[in-house]
C-alpha cells in the first residue's frame, strides 16, 4: 500500500520526502544533534536560553567567583569576562579524544563549576582578541 | 531505571540499569571505576543544571555523566 502510493508521487513529492526524512533521522541523531542535546538537558535555564540566543553561555568558577564565556566550539572557545562581558582573558582545555562541541562545552562548565582551579591550571591562556565572534561556527 | 552516560566520538553512549538490581548494581559500578581509574571525570545533576562531581560510585544517583580526561588546548 505504502509502496503503491509512494510510487504514484510525483519525482520531487518523493525527493521532498526523502530529504525531510534525512533530515528528521541523521540530523537529530549525529554524535553533533546529540551532544547539543546533551548539554541542553545539563544548563541552567538561564544557560539554555542565553545558548540559543547567542551561541554561548556564562559559567561562574566555583573558586574565583570569575565569569568564563563558553562558545560553541571545541578549542579556544572559553574566555574570561568581566562586568561588562568584556573578554579578559582565554583560557584553552578541552576533554581528551575527539568530542563534539556540545559535549566538550558541557565537560568546561562543569570542571569550571566544580573545580575551576583544576582546570585552569592546566589550560593554556590566549589573548581574547585572538577570535572575533565570526570565529565560532554557527552550530544549527 | 538509572543512566550512566559515558561521553564518546558519538556523542554519549548510555548504561541503563535497574539500582534494584544487585548485579546490575554491582556491574555499573565496576563501570564507574573503569571509567574514573581511566581518567573520566564523573558528575552528577543536583538541579536544573547544578552539578557536582563524585570520586565514588553513588548507588543512588539516577544520573551519572562521565567526560574523559580534560588537557590542555
Amino acid at each position: 500500500m505504502i509502496a503503491a502510493v509512494w510510487l504514484r508521487a510525483p519525482a520531487r513529492a518523493r525527493l521532498h520526502a526523502l530529504r525531510e526524512l534525512y533530515r528528521r533521522f541523521f540530523g537529530e541523531n549525529t554524535p553533533d544533534a546529540r551532544g547539543r542535546r546533551l548539554l541542553a538537558e545539563w544548563l541552567t535555564p538561564a544557560q539554555r536560553a542565553q545558548f540559543e540566543q547567542h551561541r554561548y553561555f556564562d559559567v561562574v568558577g566555583c573558586d574565583t567567583g570569575r565569569t568564563y564565556r563558553i562558545h560553541y566550539g571545541t578549542a579556544a572557545n572559553v574566555h574570561e569576562i568581566d562586568v561588562e562581558g568584556h573578554a579578559t582573558m582565554g583560557w584553552c582545555f578541552v576533554p581528551s579524544g575527539f568530542l563534539v562541541p556540545g559535549d566538550v562545552m558541557l565537560a568546561q562548565k562543569i570542571a569550571l563549576e566544580t573545580d575551576e582551579k583544576g582546570a585552569l591550571a592546566l589550560a593554556n591562556r590566549f589573548p581574547p582578541a585572538t577570535h572575533s565572534e565570526h570565529f565560532y561556527r554557527r552550530p544549527f | 531505571m538509572a543512566t550512566q552516560i559515558v561521553m564518546d566520538q558519538t556523542g554519549d553512549t548510555r548504561h541503563e540499569f535497574d539500582p534494584g538490581n544487585a548485579e546490575a548494581l554491582a556491574r555499573a559500578e565496576r563501570r564507574f571505576r573503569e571509567l574514573t581509574g581511566a581518567g573520566f571525570t564523573a558528575a552528577l545533576r543536583t538541579g536544573p543544571g547544578e552539578v557536582t562531581r563524585i570520586r565514588s560510585f553513588d548507588p543512588t544517583a539516577q544520573e551519572t555523566l562521565f567526560y574523559p580526561r580534560l588537557v590542555g588546548g
